[in-house]
Order: C-alpha cells, then structure tokens, then sequence
C-alpha cells in the first residue's frame, strides 16, 4: 500500500462539481507536483486533505490509517501556504514553536527539531525577529520550517513559490529541492507553472478542470504524453494531423516522417519545436514569418502547408530572416497522442 | 521644486483647514476655556476649590464612583453578549444577511427612548411584573433602584450592537489562511481561536471596549431617566450645577471625567503597542 | 478488515457545523432579537393606543386613537419635529462639505503630524459630549448663540464631524492613486477628476456617513439640551420633558418616541443596505 492513498475523493459545491473522483498515489519520500491551469481543483484537492474542507466523497489513507473524516489537527499532515499565513503576533521561534507545542512535544527534542529546521531552511539568526520584519523570501522560508519541523507524514505545498519574483523564485525552488533531498519526507506539491513542476519532482500529476488527465515522470510526460492537454501545458509543442501508415505517415503538406509506434488512418502527432531541423533553402516549401532570438536559441515561426509551425535551433550562428524560404526536416520519430482524431488537431 | 513643494504643503493646509479649524473653534476652544474656568475663582486668582469638592464632598465622590460603575458594568455585561454573538454571526445560518442587519437598530434608537424602553418593561407595574403577577410573584425593583440595574440594563442594549459590529469586523479582519494554518499544526478549534484569532482581534476587542466605557459613562440622559436620585453620577450632577450657573464648577467636574476618558485611552495605547500585530496598512512583502 | 476498523475509531471524528445546528442558530438569534427588539416596541406602541392601561391588564382592554390624531394638533409638538428635521439637514449637508477635504487630505497626503491630527480628530468622541456642551454653553451664551436654533445646529456638528471625517477617509482610502494618474494622463483637469471620479467612487461613504450624521443629529440630546432648552426644542427634549418623573405622560412619551424613531429606523434599514460592515467598522472602531 502507497504512504498516500487518494481514492475517489469527488467535491461538489452545490450542483456544480468541483472535483470528478479523483484517484492519487504517492509512495513514501516520493516528491509529486500537481500541475494544472487556474481552477482545476488542485488548491480544493489541498484544502481536503488537511482536513479544512471537506470531501463529498471518496476515502484518504496515510500511514495506513484512514483519515478524511478527521479534523485538521489529528492528522499528521503539514501545509506550507501561498500566502505564508504567519502568526503575525509571534516571532521566528514562536512560530516554529507552535505546532510543537500543540503536539506537546517534549522540550529538549524541540529546540533540537527547531535549529535543525533554522539550519536547513537558512534562517539562522532571524530567530527572534517578527513576520513583518522579514522579506518574502525570509518569510516563505519560516513557513516551510515551521511545516518541516513537524516531521509530518505528508508535506503539502500550495504554489509557495507564486508570491516571489523570478529570481528569488528560481534560487527557492533549488533550495527545495536541496531541502527534499536532506529530509526525504513525502510532500505534494502545487503549482501552475510547468517549469517549475518539471524541475522539482518525482512525478507529475496532471489535472484539467477536477479530473485528472494523466501521470508520469517529467520525462516521460515531457517526451511521449498520452494526451493533447499534457502535450500543449507542459512546455511548447506543435500538434499535427497526419495520416499513418505503419511505421511511417505522411505530413499535411506530403513530407514524410517515421512514428513512434506503428498505426494506421487519420492520427495525430505532437512535435516539440526543438526536435525539428530547419535549414535555408531557396527551394524549400516553408517561409519564415517570424524570428525570436531567446538567447540560447532561436525560435522560428514558419509558414508550410498552410499551417504555422514553430521551430526551436540552439547554437546558432546567424539567424535566418522573415520571408526566406527553408526546409523543414525531421531527424527522429514523432510522437503519436492517443484517442485523438485529425478534427481535433486542425 | 521650491514652489512646488510649498504648493502641496498650502494645499494641505488648505485642505485640513475645514475640519480641523471647526474642531479647534468649537471644540478646543471651548474645552481650554473650560480647563482654565475650572481653576479659576469668580475674582480671577487661581483656586483648587472646585477640584477638593469633587473629591471631599460625599455627594461629588459618590457621582464619580457612580460614574465609573455606569461605565464599567455595561462594559462587562456587554462584552458577555457581544463576543458570542461575533462569533455566531460569522457561520451560516438561515436568515443571517437580515439578520446583520436587524440587530443593529438599536444603535439607531436614541437613549431616551431607550429608558422609556426600560421603564415600559422592567418598572414596578410594567409589562414583566404584570405577567409574573398571576404566579403570585413580582419584580424586584429594577428601575431606580439602589444596584443602578437599570441603568445598566438600558446601556447594555445600545451597546450590544456597537460592539458586535466592532469584534466582527476585527475578527473578520484576521486572513483564514492563518486560521488554517494553525488547524493544520495541530491546535483544535478552541485553541486555535484562543492562541491565534484573539491576539490578533485584541486592537479591534479594546477599542470596542474603550468606546463602550467613555459612551455610557458619561451618558446623561440614560442615568437621568431610569436612574436612582440616591446615587446620582457626575454627569447628572453637573447639568444640575449648570442650570444654577456655577460654571467653573461644572468645569471642574467635566475635566475629572475628561481624564478619565483620556486615562483610559492612554492605557489602550500602551496596551496595543505591547501586543503589536504588524496588521498595519500594507502588507509586509 | 478489523485493523482497519481499529484504525477508523482511533482517529477522532471532526465536529461538523450541521444544518441542523444552523436551524438552532437561527432560532435562538431571531427570538433573542424578539425578545430584545420587537417586544418593548410593540409594548411602547400599545401604550400609545391604550385607552388606559393600569395593572393587572397584561395587554389593554380599550384602545383609543384619539391620542394619535390630536397630536397633529399639538402645536409645539409639530414644531419641535419641523425643528428636529431642519436641524439635521442642516447639520448633515455642512458636516459633509466640512469634512470632505480634510477626510481627502488625511486619505491622500502622508505628513508627519497626521497621528496627532487623527487624535485630534477623535478627541470629541472621547471626550464626553455633556463636557463639550457645558464647555460651548457658556461661550454661546457670551456671543448671544445659546437658545438659538444657529447655535445647536453649531454645537451638533462638534459630535457629527469625527465620524464623518473618519468614514470618508477611509472610503477615500480606497480610490487607487492609478486611478487618478490615468485620469491625468487621459487629459483629466482637477475638476474633472473630482466630479468623475473620486466623487462617484467616494458615494458609499458619504451616503454612510450622511446617514449617519442625519440620525446622530436626529436623535441628539445631551448637547442640544444643554445649549437649546428650554428654547430651542427637539424632538428629544420635547420626548425628555413627558419622561419628568414627576409627571410622566406614558402614552404621549411613546407617541413621540415613534414620531422620533421612524424616520431614523427607516433610514437606518435602507442603510443598511448601502453599509459596508468594514467600512462603518473602520470609521467608528479604529482609535
């Protein structure tokens, strides 16, 4: 049996239905992201498992022992929360203090929890300072200590990082991660920002409007998605018609490229912009509208077949302007998604 | 830049100048000249004479402690009924929009009519005595009589509503996200309202407290109407030293409860910087 | 299947806020507000129509509307209502323009000596209004102004202004400073920004605090007595003069507490509409 075991947890606000049975496992010290757009229902699937709302129905297991009927403070879950939610009235130490002390845990063994924590999350020396004293970074800080200072079974993270500014966000998430490896304990982590997902975690779950739409590592969900939702929110893709024939199929404007897997009709495939060639060709059947140099590489919009494709190229040289005509090549096996028609893709 | 920022300084003197010139004409002015009257004797020499009757006479020191226990006990009767009813107005219950609405009105109704209120209800030969009577009981003597319980009675409806309104918002002002958070740390609902929601609506529950004491202790008409004529507090007194002219007296009696009121404001601010939130305009970021 | 049962009863089971408990609420609060509210009005209002009402009648036995109609006869009573209203109208329009630009320049303009002015501020509403009226008593009967309508108007405002001051500030509070650097930079002169934007955005408050302004003047006493009767009468003093131990008149006492409680009930309703909760918190709560 999994550490976490969501089971056909549903949420019904009245008529509406904020969560279809959603089913989720987590092994223990296992980090998993729950990724999706605004009002997915990720933050409500949060809230029900601390026990601040409740499910309409289905069943959590921790440990091993059944918890969605219990209140918040029996279970041995902590939250860290966007909005830091700090006791304003208490300093550093009170605040880390607090969940100690409402498990009554011994003395001795809190200091020792309490600078473990300090050290771990960089906050030495602010110990007496109060919440409004800190900087957003100092106070997202405290809020992860005072969560992992409870040694909690399950470690839940509402999109903690969405408050800060790019690079404070950037040198977190490294800092998480870091913090992830040292302790191991299993945390659930929210968030709409794909990057950030793909960077962190074990695995991602992802969900699209209270249902989920499929699991995986970043890797797997990143390379081969099963559907066109995974395939266009986690990073760029271009999403093609095309129609199969084996082990080969044919683009809309004749060019051809090899599958991943053998099929056969109307099919659709995702091709990341990166895993397309594309090369200066006075003959070529696509003409470049648009250019963007992002640095480290440049991004092609190209016109062909009536259709608009992006193109990504890294270690460029020059760049090849608007207008120009170029061809477009396909090195490997493109993707195929499943239970997807043409219509969809057009 | 010299004659910009001096532009936005006349402004807002400009702006300012409305209130506060009223203020300071109507309000300061007349509060000076009644802190220098109460110093001074008909022939102008400077004399304590007003301030030592205040605190030698038995009728003067029975009005202030009279004073201060009008002010004191509506305090802590409301204070019993409010609280819960902060905290009960915050769930859902049917009817709760009118509800909000409803028990407000008697911030609407005048303390007279107030009294009149009492007097209907509570006096011996009221509405409550009568109804006990077939029972072969009757009403202990709430109106005038020696406790004052009618004073306290009438101040306590009006102010009931006041201070709801003022511990609603002041808890409501608390984000619930820290409510949550403290769930989730393992403090039950109980301890969490004590340890965490408390505290924070601690500013909002003493300026409700505050406001409370200085309105019914000073109030005139309420004592006036339902009062005892044996205990009588300072405000009823003054209007009476006041309709026989003996202003600086009046004075006198008027500073002693202005400090009060001011003495009591003091210990709010000490109080409130001790526990110190941080819930200031602008979030910390 | 019994380790699992085991495990079920070893976690507490949460107290939920059931539908049943709200119906509770719901009763125990309504007939609290009964109790408190609706039976000593109704009481007031029988002994207006009471055609006697002595002990041991629980409810009167004869009813009469004679009293009701004669007040429209009762010259002086018809005058202290002119007086109560007009007084109030007054005071409400000048609070409002007086506290307007003082509420903008302590909305919009950080200085230093803000807190001091903020006290200030809030000084008439600590200080007890008997001490401001015996304190302006005697100045306004140097400059002639006691007994007069000019001068309780004058003195009224004195309590009505804190507030006011208050309300509007925190409403003003609220009007985003891009709002009006839009305003600008789209061409808008002063007067435009004030008539266009902050005025519409500032209606909350000052329907609030006109409200308010209007019952405070409505239903004033203290100071009114002080500085008007036996003169100058208000509904309130008129209502104080029939409460005389000595010779208290009951039924016309409750006759006039109606005449002076409607209008402020029926503003008071409609306001509370209009209120915001933090907003009237704000203003009267925060020292």
């Amino acid at each position: 049996m999994s550490e976490l075991e969501i089971c056909n947890i549903t949420k019904d606000y009245g008529p509406s239905r904020a969560l279809h049975p959603v089913s989720i496992a987590v092994e223990r010290g296992e980090f998993v992201t729950i990724l999706g757009p605004s009002g997915c229902g990720k933050s409500t699937l949060l809230r029900i498992l601390t026990g601040i709302t409740q499910p309409s129905g289905g069943e959590i297991h921790l440990g091993g022992k059944r918890i969605d009927q219990a209140p918040p403070e029996a279970r041995d879950v902590a939250m860290v929360f966007q909005s830091y939610a700090l006791f304003p009235h208490m300093s550093v130490a009170g605040n880390l203090a607090f969940g100690l002390k409402m498990k009554k845990v011994r003395k001795d063994e809190r200091a020792r929890r309490m600078a473990h924590a300090l050290e771990i999350c960089n906050l030495a020396g602010l110990v007496d300072r109060m919440p409004r004293q800190l900087s957003g970074g100092q106070q997202q800080r405290v809020a992860l200590a005072r969560a992992i200072v409870m040694q909690p079974s399950l470690l839940l993270f509402d999109e903690p990082l969405s408050n800060l500014d790019a690079k404070l966000r950037d040198t977190l998430r490294h800092e998480l991660t870091e913090l992830h490896r040292r302790i191991g304990a299993t945390s659930l982590y929210v968030t709409h920002d794909q990057a950030e997902a793909m960077a962190m975690s074990d695995r991602i779950v992802v969900m699209n409007e209270g249902r989920v739409v499929e699991t995986g590592t970043p890797l797997e969900l990143y390379r081969a998605p099963k559907h066109v939702f995974t395939a266009t929110f986690l990073g760029q893709t271009n999403l093609l018609p095309v129609v199969a024939r084996g082990a080969e199929a044919q683009l809309p404007w004749g060019q051809s490229v090899a599958l991943d897997a053998p099929a056969t009709g109307d099919i659709q495939v995702s091709v990341r912009p990166e895993n397309i060639d594309i090369c200066a060709d006075e003959a070529g059947s696509g003409t470049v509208c648009a250019v963007s140099f992002m640095g480290a590489n440049a991004l092609y919009t190209v016109e062909i077949g009536g259709r608009r494709i992006r193109v990504s190229q890294s270690g460029v040289e020059h760049l090849i302007e608007t207008g120009r005509r170029v061809t477009l090549q396909f090195p490997g096996p493109v993707h195929r998604l499943n239970g997807t028609t043409a219509q969809e893709a057009a | 830049m010299g004659g910009l920022l001096r532009d936005r300084r006349a402004q807002l003197l400009l702006l300012l100048a409305p209130g506060v010139g009223y203020l300071l004409v109507f309000f300061g002015g007349p509060l000076l000249s009644a802190l220098i009257g109460s110093f001074r004797q008909d022939d102008g020499s400077f004399t304590l004479v007003f301030y030592e009757r205040i605190f030698t006479r038995a009728s003067m020191m029975r009005g202030l402690s009279t004073s201060i226990y009008y002010g004191v006990m509506p305090v802590i009767v409301s204070l019993a009924a409010s609280v819960p009813l902060a905290l009960l107005i915050r769930r859902s219950f049917f009817g709760r929009k009118l509800f909000s609405g409803l028990y407000k009105l008697p911030m609407a109704v005048p303390g007279i009519i107030v009294g009149l209120m009492v007097i209907v209800v509570f006096e011996r030969g009221g509405f409550l005595d009568r109804l006990v009577a077939p029972l072969g009981l009757g009403l202990p003597k709430l109106v005038r009589d020696d406790w004052g319980i009618g004073v306290i009675l009438a101040s306590v409806w009006k102010q009931v509503p006041f201070m709801t309104l003022i511990i609603t918002s002041a808890f409501a002002a608390i984000p619930e996200d820290i409510r949550n958070a403290a769930r989730t740390l393992g403090a039950s609902r109980l301890k969490t309202f004590f340890i965490v929601e408390v505290p924070l609506a601690m500013p909002g529950i003493t300026a409700a407290i505050l406001l409370t004491f200085i309105g019914s202790m000073g109030s005139y008409a309420i004592p006036d109407i339902v009062g005892p004529p044996t205990a009588r507090p300072l405000s009823v007194l003054m209007v009476k030293e006041f309709n026989q002219g003996r202003f600086n007296q009046v004075y006198a009696m008027g500073m002693v409860l202005s400090l009060f009121a001011v003495s009591v404001l003091l210990l709010y601010y000490s109080l409130t910087s001790r526990i110190g939130t941080g819930q200031n305009r602008g979030d910390a970021s | 299947m019994n380790a699992l049962a085991i495990e079920t009863a070893s976690m507490p089971r949460r107290r939920v806020f059931t539908p049943e408990d709200r119906i509770l609420v719901t009763i125990g609060l309504y007939g609290a507000l009964i109790l408190a509210i609706a039976v000593p009005l109704a009481l007031m209002f029988l002994w207006s129509i009471a055609d006697g009402w002595s002990p041991p009648l629980i409810v009167p036995k004869d009813y009469t509307t004679a009293r009701w109609a004669g007040i429209l006869g009762d010259g002086s009573l018809i005058r202290a209502t002119v007086n109560s209203i007009l007084i109030a109208v007054v005071v409400t329009v000048l609070t409002a323009a007086i506290a307007l630009p003082t509420a903008w320049a302590m909305a919009r303009f950080p200085f230093r000596l803000k807190r001091l002015v903020e006290i200030f501020i809030l000084a008439p509403v600590i200080i007890p209004g008997l001490v401001v009226a015996v304190g302006i008593g005697q100045v306004f009967l140097l400059f002639g102004l006691a007994y007069s309508v000019t001068g309780v108007i004058l003195v009224q405002i004195v309590g009505t202004l804190p507030l006011m001051i208050r309300l509007m500030t925190a409403t003003l509070e609220t009007i985003p400073d891009d709002l009006i650097h839009a305003a600008r930079s789209l061409g808008a002169g002063t007067v435009g920004i004030v008539l266009h934007i902050i005025l519409p955005l500032a209606v909350p408050g000052l329907l609030a605090g006109g409200l308010m302004s209007f019952i405070g003047s409505f239903e004033e006493f203290d100071k009114s007595f002080i500085v008007g009767a036996p003169v100058v009468e208000t509904l309130p003093i008129k209502l104080y003069m029939y409460l005389d131990p000595y010779s208290m008149q009951l039924p016309l006492a409750s006759i006039v507490s109606f005449i002076l409680l409607l209008p402020a009930l029926v503003v008071f309703i409609v306001a509370g509409r209009i209120l915001r909760d933090d907003l009237m918190a704000a203003g009267m709560g925060k020292i």
